[in-house]
């Protein structure tokens, strides 16, 4: 839930975040075509993902992306902000799926760079489904509140 | 398929000759609102106060925040248009290849400032790399790297995105 604020001042790395887990039905996939307005056909044909060389339809970069920044924010709370984010593509997470996000915060860092100070903490996620396989391996990096000193 | 995702099609060759090169700025179709946000908050399962209380997120942003993920999104144009379509597709799919289809490979993203509800987003991309022939799982292909600046209606860059994509053609592995 995303109630309680972390105190920056408080965290201690690594920390490891609760698991997120999520089933991905057909019309999940579809929500997401229709969320995002991406109409690729791999979203929502499964004739044409077949032709692809993919069992059915998948979820877009959008939707994994919302789950990594769900995993992080659920987490760090509604204060926070996810202010850079890499991620790979290493497979796919199709319709029928179970989508797992584990997270662990592994740094964090006062950026000075910049005024006011940023808050920041690095945090490390792989999405995998239900066999395990990691589908995206996900570094991000979230701005907390400033913390009163 | 959708006439949005049409493809160029041409050699490696052809495609390198695009190196380098930018798009006209393109403006998104709507405005970043509170039911787009909200659609896609309910499609993630995702709580964030700031997706859903515009008290909270008026105070912390200056309105509902637009989720990261959602960026891309803002820029894609709706299924369907009066006038028909814009002339100018996004410029990844005007990158001359010979792959019949596309899946993508990577993603990288930073936000300088929170995208809030009413912003008017506009893109400016470059198509940064296009690798050599390459063998995947999925077919034969071209790793396409394309960068985008997202820009609100001041001027100020609030994304800048790097995208991976692989332009192939199915076949079976060897």
């Amino acid at each position: 839930m995303s109630g309680a604020e972390l105190d920056w001042n408080e965290i201690d790395v690594p920390v490891e975040l609760p698991e997120v887990v999520d089933q991905i039905s057909y019309q999940r996939v579809v929500e997401n075509a229709g969320a995002t307005w991406d109409y690729f056909p791999g979203h929502f044909d499964p004739t044409y993902a077949q032709s692809q060389g993919n069992p059915t339809i998948y979820v877009n970069t959008m939707h994994l992306a919302g789950f990594a920044d769900r995993v992080a924010t659920d987490w760090a709370g509604s204060g926070s902000r996810v202010v850079r984010r890499s991620m790979r593509l290493a497979g796919s997470i199709y319709a029928g799926d179970t989508m797992v996000g584990r997270g662990r915060a592994v740094a964090k860092r006062r950026d000075t760079s910049v005024d006011p100070p940023r808050y920041l903490v690095d945090i490390q996620i792989e999405v995998t489904n239900q066999h395990g396989a990691l589908c995206c391996p996900v570094e991000l990096t979230v701005q907390l509140p400033e913390s009163p000193d | 398929m959708d006439q949005s995702y049409q493809l160029a099609f041409g050699t490696y060759e052809d495609a390198l000759r695009m190196v380098g090169v930018a798009s006209e700025p393109r403006i998104a179709a709507t405005a970043v609102s509170g039911a787009r946000i909200q659609l896609f908050a309910a499609m993630v399962h995702d709580r964030n106060r700031s997706y859903w209380d515009a008290a909270f997120a008026g105070e912390k942003w200056g309105g509902l925040l637009a989720p990261p993920a959602l960026l891309m999104g803002w820029l894609i144009p709706p299924p369907w248009e009066p006038a028909g379509r814009p002339p100018v597709a996004g410029i990844v799919l005007r990158v001359p290849l010979p792959g019949t289809t596309f899946i993508n490979a990577a993603n990288e993203v930073e936000f300088p400032e929170p995208i809030v509800e009413g912003d008017r987003l506009t893109v400016v991309e470059e198509l940064v790399s296009v690798s050599p022939e390459k063998r995947t799982r999925l077919g034969v292909g071209h790793f396409v790297q394309t960068q985008e600046t997202y820009r609100r209606e001041d001027g100020t860059v609030v994304a800048i995105n790097r995208n991976t994509l692989f332009r192939f053609t199915p076949g079976a592995p060897s």
